[in-house]
């Protein structure tokens, strides 16, 4: 029995918040690396590369929300597992953004 | 007027974030108390917290997109370039994460609130984070406002028409 009394959708969008917020930073710096391509084109794609940058960032939520609340990934976590992962998550997007601009 | 708009605006952003910024105090608050009395309050400032970042997102994202960049170039002729540089560049980005935690808090308190106790801890930290790096936004908010401010001084100062 793996109940922690959390439920499938709080546990994968809460997931999907960790990896999006991860992988959102780690935009920021390949399109500032890749400016003659990535950026170009996330520039060419709405106008703004900030404006295509969040539209990336939440679709990706609700997908990869949606996803693995049907995988029902991370059972085991409890509420304080899940707390610790978006904690970390957020602290080293922090770093990977705020190191980047220094 | 474009310029009163642009103003008003401006305005507008850090309004709806410091809004938002109680209304996740309140939630933690709540929350802490867990009372069932509690739960009707609890759903409605979450989702008036989601409301109130969202609106602050948008306005705030229909300036800078529209509005900044003469800003920007000001203050990176300036003698704070770094407003921009740090400043705007972090809080530009990191905002994304603001606005998941602050999309996902209703969700977790609906949970919460529908008797599954194990995510209380989730509510507590998601509002907690949400009221640090809100607050940590309208303090790089107030370092970019006095990067246009010195800048505009110092082309004052050297007799120019800004």
């Amino acid at each position: 029995m793996n109940d922690t009394g959390i439920g499938r959708y709080n546990r994968g969008f809460a997931l999907s918040l960790a990896i999006t917020s991860l992988l959102s930073a780690l935009l920021v710096v390949i399109k500032e690396e890749n400016q003659d391509s990535v950026l170009a084109w996330m520039i060419a794609a709405t106008g703004h590369h900030w404006v295509t940058h969040g539209v990336l960032v939440l679709v990706l939520y609700a997908v990869l929300g949606w996803i693995l609340a049907q995988l029902q990934l991370g059972t085991r976590l409890t509420g304080n597992g899940l707390s610790a992962v978006i904690s970390g998550s957020l602290v080293v997007s922090g770093l990977i953004i705020a190191g980047y601009f220094i | 007027m474009e310029s009163i708009q642009s103003e008003l605006i401006l305005l507008a952003h850090p309004s709806f974030g410091v809004l938002a910024i109680l209304t996740a105090v309140w939630v933690f608050a709540e929350t802490i108390n867990n009372q069932a009395t509690s739960y009707g309050r609890l759903r409605l400032l979450s989702l008036a917290g989601t409301l109130l970042m969202w609106l602050s997102y948008l306005v705030g994202g229909y300036w800078y997109v529209v509005y900044y960049g003469a800003d920007k170039a000001l203050i990176k002729a300036g003698p704070w370039p770094f407003a921009h540089s740090f400043f705007m560049e972090v809080k530009e980005h990191l905002f994304f994460s603001l606005l998941l935690m602050s999309t996902y808090l209703p969700i977790a308190v609906f949970g919460l609130t529908a008797g599954r106790v194990g995510l209380k801890p989730v509510v507590l930290w998601v509002s907690a984070w949400i009221v640090v790096l809100g607050l940590a936004m309208e303090g790089a908010g107030a370092f970019i406002s006095m990067g246009t401010k010195v800048a505009l001084l110092a082309t004052q100062s050297m007799g120019e028409t800004p």
